[in-house]
């Protein structure tokens, strides 16, 4: 132990610069990500403001067992695993082919268009963005005025509980796609040139460069990417959520995150039940992330840790 | 694990918020403190100057032309005769539920200001509740002491005493009253019709729902208008046409309101019969088009365009807020539109309505002290001098001289607000001046009423509603409160139901479910235990009639 420490010490004072550069996200992640866990106590207890976090009274598992017998607990279960789901399954591929297909072009100019195009709805404010959303999709919006022109139903779309997911999914890539493509084309940028020239001496064409160059040498970044994904597979954000649905839709819209702001912020003030139900969203997801990481450590060798 | 961090977060950055804002309008307080003349009446004057803090949501009215209470010449005047400067702190938003959600924030931060005004109805659990949470402090001993007028109408008006206490005799609120010579008035709001169409159609102001479907079929297939709007903030069934079955409807969140007795006996609205076949109706009126399509989303500032622009042709307003605003906006593009008042509406010819939007004598509102109060009797003293007859003077009418002037004994508003230069409408220019045209601590004048209602069609309004509104006293829940306990249990039913019953109404209505579904909703309700709420609720009606 005290061996360990003096060659800490040694290396601080070897490396003293590197230190005093990584001291301001040690402490960021102290202060606004460790320091507030001590918050979370209150999912055990019956918290009240003016007695204070440690003042209030223990409860145990209260709220929990209320949260699991809530007539609410299946369905944003599944709502929040669902929306998360479809976010991967369509979501994640998205930016990777965007990549690829970028990759590919050769006219700079045309490249760097279409790169700040799709940057730019992750520069724009999530209000503004579902302001645009439900005007697109309220009677005589964009949207739904062209899916009345195919003969679907005149309506405002986001009254209509079968299309929330979509909408919101298909919002999010839209959101997202160019800007998380941008780790994939710096993966790409580190792919050697000398394999490309090896693989057009050995005949192979554009696809086969594809599938045997660029895509192997993406798996490491992809598997990374894909691990915490999973590992936040339990979440999703309340803010898109909160500014989109509607009582019409709470059934496909309601989440986790939804519901705690409802009861905890909005309605409810219910702070110890709302924390017991985030509580328990981030153990769901902790589980996923280690799970994940063994997985692909055993399959690809990739892995976080 | 962000989802944690988020929501302990969000508190902690609010009160860093909230401190860096209190600092910057100390300054400015302090100033203010010191320009205030020592000559202040005696009695209610505090013997130092001092800063109180203030929260309360900003009615509309002044929101439109204000930015802070502490801007009005009423409340300066105010904190020159009290020598209490109130420094007002407001919730931004435009809807109940995001004063809620901020009222939420602010608590849960416990950074409490040092006194606060509500409708404290919109807090689960109330002001016993808040007592016991340890958010508010007892009134009684400082009110005995330093509240002389309140303390006086408290003595001669033993119904008031009953509606403000809590059942052991506490008392945490200084009550927004109406009360006394000038203080009949208690319906302000009601159904609202566009008149000039009504009578190019030929029709009569419709009574009965057989008579609304008709009307309101007409405006549909002959104007080609939304035939009835509301919004989000008064959601369907509130106080539309729910009264005329016989059961009170649902509100913003789920409170005592949707409560009613019958013979004595507690009930819960929405899950009676009467309900079912409100809601039968409704969904067949949405089909046939007769309610707005967008009543779901529709929030305030859509529906008031909707009115104002012609759009739409009936709907549940405000004779004041809805009426005194429409009415000149409308005009301006048709100098013919009328909008009328419309008796709250029944099932059958010649029936009498009951389920009316009227307030008892004390409506809930009224400004609490927070236990960080650190000078509760001077706060006091100085929210007392509204319940005096000066007090109650000032607050409705502002300023002798600039605001009113007294003709034969009467106080008169001036052309500044009657006819002001500026173009505001009555209610924005009162709101701007003094605070007469919404709940504050302190006393109500009917004599604003009479002078704020410059339209005939206010005028009646007035009368129209205040018909009936007697009948409400019969079906209405008193102000009751529960216990600590009782309110938690109730809260978490009512939270449950709420959200359920909001859903289940909507979707209904629209036609997304169909009716029978409704059934389910019932015995979901009552899986939810809603009958332990009504239990809870009829427990305490039996306390406060031997209060």
């Amino acid at each position: 132990m005290a061996k360990s420490i003096r060659l800490l010490w040694d290396d601080v004072r070897k490396n003293r610069a590197i230190y005093l550069m990584v001291l301001p996200v040690v402490l960021y992640f102290f202060i606004f990500k460790y320091f507030p866990m001590y918050g979370a106590v209150i999912a055990f207890k019956d918290f009240t403001p003016a007695k204070g976090v440690w003042g209030s009274d223990w409860v145990g598992l209260e709220h929990f067992k209320d949260f699991f017998e809530s007539y609410y607990f299946v369905r944003v279960l599944r709502n929040t695993f669902l929306i998360s789901f479809y976010n991967l399954v369509f979501g994640f591929p998205a930016p990777i082919i965007l990549a690829l297909l970028l990759n590919e072009i050769r006219q700079k100019l045309f490249k760097s268009v279409v790169q700040t195009v799709s940057y730019l709805p992750h520069f724009i404010s999530l209000i503004v963005i579902c302001g645009l959303i439900i005007d697109f999709t309220n009677r005589g919006g964009a949207a739904s005025s062209l899916i009345a022109f195919f003969g679907g139903p005149s309506t405002p779309l986001l009254n209509d509980a079968g299309y929330f997911r979509p909408i919101f999914v298909s919002t999010s890539i839209w959101q997202e796609m160019g800007w998380s493509s941008i780790i994939y084309l710096a993966a790409l940028s580190g792919i050697n040139p000398e394999l490309y020239e090896a693989a057009k001496v050995d005949g192979a064409g554009r696809f086969r460069q594809i599938w045997s160059v660029t895509l192997p040498g993406l798996i490491p970044t992809i598997m990374i990417l894909l691990i915490l994904r999973i590992g936040g597979l339990m979440e999703v954000g309340f803010e898109k959520i909160v500014l989109l649905y509607n009582p019409n839709t709470y059934e496909t819209a309601d989440v986790i995150s939804s519901f705690v702001y409802r009861e905890g912020l909005a309605q409810g003030n219910d702070y110890s039940y709302t924390t017991a139900v985030g509580l328990f969203q981030s153990a769901i997801n902790f589980v996923l992330l280690i799970s994940a990481n063994r997985i692909s450590r055993r399959f690809s060798g990739s892995r976080l840790w | 694990m962000r989802k944690v961090f988020r929501t302990k977060m969000m508190p902690i950055l609010a009160s860093v918020l909230t401190l860096s804002l209190i600092a910057a309008c100390g300054s400015t307080g302090e100033q203010k403190g010191s320009a205030a003349p020592s000559n202040a009446p005696a009695a209610s004057a505090s013997k130092e100057p001092m800063k109180i803090s203030f929260w309360t949501p900003l009615n509309a009215n002044p929101k439109a032309v204000v930015k802070n209470l502490g801007e009005l010449p009423m409340v300066k005047e105010w904190e020159k005769r009290t020598n209490v400067a109130f420094e007002f702190r407001h919730s931004s938003g435009n809807t109940p539920q995001d004063d809620i959600q901020q009222y939420g924030v602010m608590i849960a931060s416990n950074n409490l200001p040092d006194a606060m005004l509500w409708n404290w109805d919109s807090v689960q659990g109330g002001l016993p509740k808040m007592f016991k949470d340890g958010t508010i402090v007892k009134l009684n001993d400082l009110i005995a002491k330093n509240a002389p007028n309140l303390k006086k109408i408290i003595d001669e008006n033993p119904q008031i005493a009953k509606q403000i206490k809590a059942d052991n005799g506490d008392i945490y609120v200084l009550p927004h009253l109406r009360v006394g010579q000038y203080g009949q008035y208690k319906t302000f709001s009601g159904m609202m019709i566009r008149q000039d169409w009504l009578d190019e159609l030929g029709l009569k102001a419709p009574e009965t729902i057989d008579e609304w479907e008709t009307v309101l079929k007409a405006f549909k297939e002959k104007k080609g208008v939304i035939p009835f709007t509301l919004d989000k903030g008064t959601p369907i069934s509130n106080w539309d046409f729910a009264g005329a079955f016989g059961v009170p409807g649902i509100g913003a969140t789920a409170n005592a309101g949707s409560f009613y007795l019958s013979g004595g006996q507690v009930k819960f609205g929405p899950i009676q019969p009467e309900f079912k076949q409100y809601l039968a109706t409704m969904a067949r009126w949405y089909k046939e088009g007769l309610i707005d399509p967008d009543f779901a989303s529709n929030d305030a500032k859509t529906k008031d365009a909707k009115i104002t622009s012609g759009k739409a042709g009936a709907f549940f307003g405000y004779i004041g807020g809805s009426m005194g605003t429409y009415m000149p906006a409308l005009q301006k593009a048709n100098p013919k539109a009328q909008l009328a008042a419309v008796q709250y509406p029944v099932l059958h010819k010649g029936e009498e309505p009951k389920f009316i939007n009227t307030a008892w004598d004390y409506d809930n509102v009224g400004t609490v002290i927070t236990s960080s109060n650190k000078h509760p009797e001077e706060t006091v003293k100085a929210l007392d001098y509204l319940y005096s007859q000066e007090g109650a003077l000032l607050k409705n009418f502002g300023i002798e001289g600039q605001t009113y002037n007294m003709v034969n004994g009467q106080p008169q508003y001036t052309d500044l607000i009657l006819k002001n230069p500026d173009n505001l409408p009555i209610s924005q220019a009162m709101a701007k001046y003094f605070i007469a045209n919404y709940g504050f601590t302190g006393l109500d004048d009917d004599r604003y009423n009479d002078q704020y209602y410059q339209l005939q069609a206010q005028k009646d309004a007035v009368k129209i509603y205040a018909k009936y509104a007697k009948n409400a006293y019969s079906v209405m829940l008193p102000p009751v409160s529960l216990t600590t306990d009782e309110a938690k249990e109730a809260a978490k039913i009512l939270n449950d139901a709420g959200t359920l019953l909001t859903e289940q109404i909507t979707k209904i209505v629209m036609g997304a479910l169909p009716l029978d579904s409704y059934d389910k909703t019932i015995d979901q309700l009552k899986k939810m235990n809603i009958d332990r709420a009504v239990a809870i609720y009829q427990a305490a009606v039996d306390r406060y009639n031997k209060r």
